[in-house]
């Protein structure tokens, strides 16, 4: 006689408090009708550092077989198999059924999470019985985000021969990493590594450059997308334009230069940076005399072109066809105004990393010095290049990063860019006192450490110890710290403050997660399909993130993660067919199908 | 100094109200924050460590809570949500029971039942000694009785003889504060700095000045206490030592010195109260989120005395003497408990060990500069 399998499910989740999350009531409802299962435990009711206890349950209900149910259950396997084979069952009958290694997380993926626990209990791997239908697939590809990840990406499709649209939000692909001076650890120039990159993609006969393009919405499915595109009108024909620069000349309006993380200005009509890719001219309509009402024009007159300037030009709708779609936004720095203590956006002399290093670098509005924050003769807090310089600068480690009051996670960057920031201005200013308040020194990388350690041994002084807050003393700054290794209390008066700010997700990650049919974490990230084995893929079938949407890392991985997008992406091409999105599939043909498959599997025993 | 971990000792600081400890991440945001941080006292961050690893001896010599007043800073900003605020008073509680010597403060501090039992049992053995041995032909003419020189006389005894207990206790437990601290952790204080730094003391009990410095953001907490601790102690003083001069036979004028030194301890004690009521009600800020039964027993007690005690005044004027006698009895019935548990062995205990800890504060920053100066001297 067949010896019938009895089978505990025991939920291992902890909501933290997290509202939005799969609904373990529910799923645990739908577990007791499953056929064979005898009981359902929660691990947040079990003795769970007992073993003995837990042997005593498994015998007593004649237990032959675990099922772990949660969003990573993995922690307690170890448990339930000492306690299994205690009872005398077999140890490998320990199943998990991990929610969030098959994408359910939040409330709205409940129906995933039964499918989920019924392929375990079912004994079948969830990714057998869900398989999606594939589609044909339009071999053209959209890169959404002009950073580094998304350049890299196109790049890597174009170079195998295929259509890649690369749409850009700004004037100017580049993203974040143009605006740094260097890059970490190995201290190599970040433009040189960049430009030619950047001018590959401009001439790159297989990429369409879309700049000054947003996504309007998107439609159809995995294979055939169809996106709407604005095209925001940039008032210069492009085609036309010779880059001379005598509109720029004469433009009488100012405005905040976005390049040069606004401590700078540029004028209505502008080019990006001097690299930029492409390298035409464009208006900015938000600040253009001419565009609010109507009297101004000088560009038109002085242009030597004959209508290259449409100042009456409108922003136009285009619609493109897509088989895949490469996500690579990347994010936005923390907006220091938000921590009281630290008084940016009070004190002139407080500025952010990301301003520090337009501050710092040889292409930046000071040439490369480090000088103080003044005022220009309309009131406007810039740079100036005869401004004095700092004598002592301090930076401030994770300004908006591990704070419960703010962004939870770590930003990863931020130590390491803070130890270079450091490096260089020890380089600029070799006179200069410089010092870094740090919580803990994360150097995580190939070489990073040894970095770290060389920046210590440089004359800067590392502390350990958070900085709370930063008041006005005189023409300078008060840093009240505790020095944890050294217990004492520090105030440390400094000319210039450097606030480490982490990243976040992009205030418009929201929208175009909800367009594309892609999931955000509690944290506004991109979800990937899985964190270790498939961290560009997502659950929309040909839809692919690469780069810091996905969460926040530094340059090499941006890098990789475009290269692993893109290959994603010439996979599908090549076969000529893409996987349908898994949400598609219902939770009564992924349950059936495992109850076939694991009908077909006994009968084979 | 070699001590034993004690591996439970958080487990335990539970009773007392503590929360997370293990959130916290060591940055030392609380410490810096803290407008009374200073060189050699490096709280709140530094008990924190003691109650992570389980050092008990070092918590038991550490009176830094004592110096902190709960303005909520380093809570607010703590990056991990540790509440090292809320740490700091749970602590005050555990030093509390650790410098009483009866073993009292533990056990109401740890066995709510305790508390309740004690104050029940004196609030009934105060109605009984009333309904026991108070001469019945009084109650009728109560208003003026109440201020007869024999019933005053026994009354005053009374109040001494509890005065006495209350005074012992605390006096003790004070030395036992500074065997703790300052003795047992051998911080060699210069003889002659317990002198010069006694000045403190009465400053420092009068006026509470270094909590002014945690009144920033527009807070208002050193008034309020200010106004509830003047309040308390006036009235405190008027009861039990010009007793004979405060409850008399005859009523003064409203302007007369009795009368107005009432009303302002009445007003100072109602409105701290309500004050800290409302705060401890609505949980907006920092220091009055988490609330332990010990701080609600606080103020009911107290504001059930002052209470009874408005009433009494108002009857008393009315003329109305079977009322007045009602009250004044449950008057001090109330009272007593209150003064006897609260006052030695549970919230109000601060009265002593707060003072103290600046005056041993003084000492040991003298112990520290001498200790600097001899290595100094010793390098040089």
């Amino acid at each position: 006689m067949e010896e019938k399998v009895n089978t505990a499910v025991c939920f291992c989740q902890h909501t933290n408090g997290h509202t939005d999350v799969v609904d373990i009531s529910e799923v645990a409802a739908y577990a007791e009708e499953i056929p064979g299962v005898r009981t359902v435990w929660y691990t947040s009711s079990l003795p769970i550092a007992d073993t003995r206890e837990i042997t005593r349950m498994i015998t007593e209900e004649g237990i032959s077989r675990i099922v772990l149910a949660g969003e990573q259950p993995g922690m307690y396997k170890t448990v339930f198999a000492k306690s299994l084979a205690a009872a005398g069952m077999k140890a490998e009958n320990v199943v998990q059924a991990g929610f969030r290694e098959h994408g359910a997380i939040k409330k709205f993926d409940t129906d995933r999470a039964k499918a989920i626990l019924a392929c375990a209990v079912y004994g079948v791997p969830f990714e057998n019985a869900a398989i999606p239908e594939e589609s044909d697939v339009h071999p053209d590809t959209l890169v959404i985000g002009g950073g580094i990840s998304g350049i890299q990406a196109s790049l890597e499709i174009a170079d195998g021969n295929q259509k890649v649209y690369l749409l850009e939000k700004t004037g100017t692909i580049g993203g974040h990493m143009a605006m740094f001076d260097k890059t970490f650890p190995t201290l190599d120039c970040a433009a040189c590594i960049l430009t030619p990159k950047m001018v590959e993609v401009g001439q790159h006969q297989n990429i369409d450059l879309m700049t000054y393009c947003e996504v309007l919405g998107v439609s159809g499915e995995a294979g055939n997308y169809k996106v709407r595109i604005l095209k925001k009108s940039k008032r210069v024909d492009p085609a036309t334009c010779i880059g001379c620069g005598t509109c720029m000349e004469k433009c009488p309006k100012k405005a905040p230069s976005e390049f040069d993380a606004e401590i700078s200005m540029r004028k209505a009509i502008y080019i990006p940076f001097p690299q930029a890719v492409p390298n035409k001219y464009l208006i900015d309509a938000d600040n253009c005399t001419y565009v609010e009402n109507g009297k101004c024009g000088i560009c038109v007159k002085v242009c030597p072109v004959p209508d290259c300037i449409d100042l009456d030009q409108q922003d136009e709708e285009v619609e493109i066809t897509v088989g895949n779609i490469v996500v690579a936004t990347g994010f936005k720095p923390f907006d220091a105004k938000r921590v009281d203590q630290f008084g940016y956006g009070k004190f002139p002399n407080v500025i952010t990393s990301l301003e520090f290093e337009r501050l710092i670098n040889a292409a930046g509005p000071t040439s490369g010095n480090i000088v103080f924050r003044s005022q220009d003769k309309k009131g406007n807090w810039i740079f100036n290049d005869e401004s004095a310089s700092p004598k002592s600068i301090a930076l401030i480690h994770c300004v908006g990063s591990r704070d419960e009051n703010y962004n939870k996670y770590c930003s990863k960057v931020c130590c390491m860019y803070s130890l270079k920031l450091a490096h260089l201005a020890k380089e600029k200013l070799p006179d200069a006192e410089v010092s870094e308040y740090y919580i803990d020194m994360r150097s995580f990388g190939k070489g990073y450490e040894e970095f770290y350690e060389r920046i210590d041994n440089e004359g800067i002084n590392i502390i350990r110890g958070r900085t709370a807050k930063i008041e006005e003393s005189g023409d300078q700054l008060l840093l009240r710290s505790e020095d944890i290794e050294g217990g004492r209390l520090i105030e440390q008066k400094v000319d210039m403050v450097v606030l480490a700010v982490g990243l976040e997700a992009r205030d418009d990650s929201e929208e175009l997660a909800k367009m594309l049919g892609i999931t955000q974490d509690e944290n506004g990230w991109f979800n990937e399909t899985n964190f270790l084995s498939d961290p560009v893929g997502t659950f929309a079938g040909g839809i692919t993130i690469a780069g810091v949407c996905q969460g926040p890392k530094d340059i090499p991985d941006s890098v990789a993660q475009g290269s692993a997008a893109a290959s994603r992406v010439l996979q599908s091409i090549i076969k000529g067919k893409v996987k349908k999105s898994i949400k598609d599939i219902s939770l009564d043909y992924i349950e059936s199908h495992a109850k076939k498959l694991s009908k077909i599997m006994e009968d084979k025993l | 100094m070699i001590q034993r971990v004690n591996p439970d000792l958080k487990k335990y600081l539970v009773k007392y109200g503590v929360q997370d400890w293990n959130e916290c991440f060591h940055c030392g945001n609380c410490t810096a924050i803290c407008p009374l941080t200073d060189q050699g006292f490096l709280f709140p961050r530094k008990a924190i460590r003691q109650v992570q690893m389980g050092l008990k001896t070092s918590l038991a010599s550490n009176f830094d809570p004592w110096l902190c007043y709960y303005c909520g800073e380093c809570s607010e900003t703590c990056p991990r949500d540790a509440n090292p605020g809320e740490l700091m008073m749970s602590l005050r509680r555990y030093l509390t029971s650790v410098y009483d010597w009866t073993g009292f403060s533990k056990l109401f501090y740890t066995k709510k039942i305790w508390e309740f039992l004690t104050i029940i049992i004196l609030f009934i053995l105060v109605i009984a000694s009333f309904v026991v041995w108070f001469p019945k032909e009084q109650i009728a003419n109560f208003t003026t009785y109440i201020g007869d020189h024999s019933f005053l006389k026994v009354i005053e005894a009374g109040d001494l003889i509890m005065a006495a207990v209350v005074a012992f206790v605390l006096i003790s437990n004070i030395f036992r504060m500074w065997y703790l601290t300052i003795l047992k952790p051998k911080y060699k204080v210069p003889f002659i700095e317990y002198f010069r730094g006694i000045y403190v003391l009465p400053g420092v009990f009068a006026s509470q000045i270094s909590f002014r410095k945690c009144d920033t953001d527009g807070r208002l907490y050193w008034v309020n206490h200010l106004l509830l601790m003047t309040g308390y102690t006036l009235m405190f003083i008027l009861v039990v030592v010009f007793l004979p001069k405060f409850q008399v036979s005859e009523v003064y004028n409203w302007y007369h010195w009795q009368r107005l030194l009432g009303y302002y301890a009445t007003f100072g004690l109602l409105f701290g109260l309500s004050a800290m009521f409302i705060g401890r009600w609505r949980k907006k800020s920092e220091k009055f989120k988490f609330s332990h039964l010990s701080d609600w027993l606080f103020i009911i007690m107290l504001f059930l005395t002052t209470l009874t005690g408005i009433l009494v005044h108002i009857f008393r004027l009315a003329d109305m003497p079977y009322a007045t006698y009602y009250l004044y009895i449950i008057h001090l019935a109330v009272l007593v408990p209150m003064i006897c548990v609260e006052v030695p062995f549970s919230k109000w205990s601060h009265l002593a060990y707060r003072p103290f800890s600046i005056y041993f504060y003084y000492l040991k920053k003298a112990a520290l500069s001498k200790q600097h100066k001899s290595k100094l001297a010793a390098a040089a």
